[in-house]
């Protein structure tokens, strides 16, 4: 929320304690909470309050209706101190490990195109991903209005899975360790509550972000200066069964050449007259590999080429994370079943099994009834629940409070009467 | 599995003196420093000597040709006294890197419920592979090896580029029986950590002028040298000078990013104020916040602690590394790159 208008502070202010005085119940308390330090962002003056150390979930709750955040933190971190000002003399002793996937840092299949952006410069306008440089005057700063649309959503629901699953295949946690949520804007979280992890340091967690982004992965796996020659030997032993990262690219290249059309490949990158062969012996290569275990390598196509699939196939496979927060071993993340200031969504928990079914769009739906006037600048259309809205143009309407509330947060719309 | 028949023996303790148990083994527990001026205990405090001159001279720990189980178990907690009282940081590193190599050398030989042994010492959740779909002859899990790989910097290290099933990584025994010798030579480093020091009878403080004469004639005081006063923007790492062109033209850095630039300039030894003036091409900057975070990587603030640029491998994580060239194939973080470039020129 930046620079709102008093009148649509104040709703979403009064909305906000409402939720937290009456729905208090759907707050998650998290584990050890004595332990972590929590925080609030006061949007109005952005400042952030921090350093909070909560001692019961009465506590937390006065915490929140006295000072109703915009947004609602607490730290993956457990500190001896979670008080203490300074973060050396917190007394950290162990963290949770977080995983953050945002669409903002995806490219998804809408492009963005609902994102209004603005040179802060010169005020130069534009929708979609904000250029590199201003057009006209070359400044580099911009104000980007995102909008939470289902693509993009979506586009970050498939890196979640992805990470799921190595999660629990790879890294062997159980559902009981993992605890999946929607962000209740454009993203998912990942916390996962164990012993075994909960002392590993930055360079640790590190690792593990690099493992499941697939970063400097050798296709070679272990060679750091292999030759054409050990890359064929891989590629021969390339099986479907093999575990790992080397059995999810040979999974992955098997389903690519299965349904692979001729631009696919020209688009990671292969010459014509390679794509004729594979695709000419595309049947065979399926039903040698799946019968004889070993990837079928055919005259004409080089290793280099089967090389530049695999490593298609390894990007296509990893999840895209945010590096920095996974890496970061005090982070302060948004509180389970608190609103968020930029769509008064909640940020709700759900289980992994549950992903495919969750929709975010109607299960985090904080306010359920009333209904309020709010005149809309600009808006795409968008759906909450089961009601599709807009799109608005500069006009005025009467909507469910959660609608109404997502554009006034999103600074696409003043309210005009309080609707309750 | 056979751990059942692999109990430790003494010899076992007299080739691993750093495990737990191996006081039990030791004739008289109950020395006291004072007593190593003894004559009887001559020569034990001359493998103890020998062992740490080893180690500066060899890096790592040479066998003696009359091994004696009793000499063996009692000069290393000797060795280790020797070691503090040098009271040099880089030797007693030296030191505990010599004698994890030297055991881990003897641990490629053993069999592999020895290593399980000797792992279970360390508390790893160590164990052998019983699948012969899956190569290697242990799994780990994936835990204590990330614990022990912070200094194994090469690609095939990574935890990426093995195969990692159900929380546990499938390693072979040579593999296994390296990162055993990070995780020794830690616990040695630790047991070096003597916060206060004991008066040292004569002898030792005699014996351990003469280790730290040697290590000044071997290996030379280059280690130690800092960077020379001059900056020379010509031996910056690509991945420095991409943001240093980055903040002078004020477009855009990430956080990491900021942080790599203010802690390498600082470490080289630019003055905050210089580097703030650096960050005032930015349309956001804000003069107290600027300086205050800048002072504060300094070590000039705060905690007093002074920041050191994020490694190479961080910087890829981060997308901070640019253009690497074939010099940063020869250093693990951007300051070496510095040092080596200076150096060569």
């Amino acid at each position: 929320m930046s620079k709102m208008p008093n009148l649509a502070e104040d709703f979403v202010k009064k909305m906000f304690l409402k939720y937290y005085s009456e729905c208090f119940d759907q707050v998650c308390i998290p584990n050890l909470f004595k332990k972590r330090e929590f925080g609030g962002l006061l949007s109005k003056e952005r400042i952030m309050i921090r350093h909070r150390k909560i001692e019961t979930a009465a506590e937390l709750q006065e915490f929140l209706c006295s000072i109703i955040p915009s947004d609602v933190y607490f730290s993956s971190a457990y500190y001896e101190q979670p008080d203490a000002p300074e973060m050396n003399s917190k007394g950290w002793f162990g963290a949770d490990l977080i995983f953050d996937v945002d669409a903002d840092h995806l490219s998804t299949p809408c492009d963005k195109i609902h994102d209004d952006w603005i040179c802060s410069k010169c005020g130069f306008a534009g929708k979609g991903i904000s250029p590199e440089k201003c057009p006209v005057c070359n400044s580099e700063k911009f104000d980007v209005k995102t909008w939470p649309c289902e693509l993009c959503v979506n586009a970050a629901k498939e890196e979640i899975i992805k990470l799921l699953e190595m999660l629990k295949s790879d890294f062997g946690f159980s559902d009981k360790e993992v605890h999946v949520f929607f962000s209740g804007h454009r993203g998912y979280h990942i916390h996962v509550e164990d012993d075994s992890i909960r002392t590993l340091d930055s360079v640790a967690r590190k690792e593990i972000v690099d493992y499941v982004c697939g970063l400097g992965l050798t296709v070679a796996f272990g060679r750091s200066r292999y030759n054409d020659s050990d890359a064929l030997n891989l590629l021969r032993t390339l099986r479907l069964s093999n575990y790992g990262w080397r059995g999810r690219i040979a999974q992955g290249v098997y389903n690519f050449i299965s349904n692979a059309a001729r631009e696919d490949y020209q688009n990671i990158g292969l010459k014509k007259n390679f794509v004729e062969a594979i695709l000419a012996n595309r049947n065979m290569i399926l039903k040698n590999w799946r019968e004889k275990g070993t990837l079928p390598l055919i005259k004409g196509v080089g290793v280099k080429n089967w090389s530049k699939i695999a490593e298609h196939c390894a990007r296509v496979q990893s999840a895209n994370v945010d590096t920095v927060v996974t890496t970061d071993i005090h982070r302060l993340i948004r509180l389970a079943g608190t609103l968020h200031g930029k769509t008064a969504l909640k940020k709700m928990e759900f289980q992994p099994s549950e992903i495919e079914d969750f929709d975010p769009f109607k299960d985090a739906i904080a306010f359920k009834d009333g209904s309020t006037s709010v005149l809309v600048h600009s808006a795409p259309e968008f759906r909450l629940g089961d009601i599709t809205f807009g799109p608005y143009k500069s006009e005025k309407v009467e909507l469910p409070t959660a609608a109404a509330l997502l554009l006034v947060c999103k600074n696409r719309a003043e309210v005009v009467s309080d609707g309750i | 599995m056979q751990t059942v028949f692999s109990k430790l023996a003494k010899n076992d303790y007299a080739k691993y003196p750093f495990l737990k148990d191996a006081t039990k083994y030791v004739k008289t527990p109950n020395l006291k420093i004072e007593d190593l001026e003894d004559p009887s205990l001559e020569k034990i405090l001359n493998r103890a000597e020998q062992r740490v001159k080893d180690a500066i001279l060899y890096n790592t720990i040479n066998k003696t040709p009359h091994f004696d189980e009793d000499i063996e178990l009692m000069s290393f907690p000797i060795a280790i006294i020797l070691a503090v009282a040098t009271k040099n940081a880089y030797i007693q590193k030296r030191y505990a890197l010599a004698e994890a190599k030297r055991a881990t050398e003897d641990l490629k030989k053993e069999p592999k419920e020895k290593i399980l042994k000797i792992a279970q010492n360390f508390e790893w959740k160590l164990d052998t592979t019983t699948s012969e779909k899956i190569p290697g002859e242990f799994s780990l899990k994936f835990t204590d090896y990330l614990r022990n790989i912070t200094h194994l910097q090469t690609k095939e290290w990574k935890l990426v580029n093995h195969i990692l099933l159900n929380g546990n990584i499938h390693l072979t025994k040579d593999e296994t029986a390296r990162l055993l010798q990070e995780e020794i030579r830690k616990h040695i480093e630790k047991r070096l950590e003597i916060k206060e020091l004991p008066n040292f009878p004569p002898k030792i403080i005699e014996t351990a002028e003469k280790i730290k004469k040697l290590a000044a004639e071997k290996i030379g005081k280059a280690e130690m040298e800092g960077f020379p006063e001059i900056i020379s923007q010509s031996a910056f790492p690509p991945c420095i000078n991409a943001l240093y062109e980055a903040i002078s033209k004020g477009r855009h850095l990430s956080h990491v990013g900021r942080f790599t630039l203010t802690s390498f300039l600082v470490n080289i030894g630019m003055s905050p104020d210089k580097v703030i003036e650096l960050f005032k091409n930015f349309s956001d900057y804000n003069d107290r916040m600027t300086r205050y975070q800048v002072e504060h990587i300094a070590g000039e603030r705060g905690s007093r602690t002074h920041y050191k640029p994020p490694k190479c491998t961080t910087l890829q994580t981060h997308g901070v590394c640019t253009n690497s060239d074939k010099r940063c194939k020869k250093i693990r973080n951007p300051l070496g790159y510095y040092k080596n470039k200076l150096e060569s020129s």
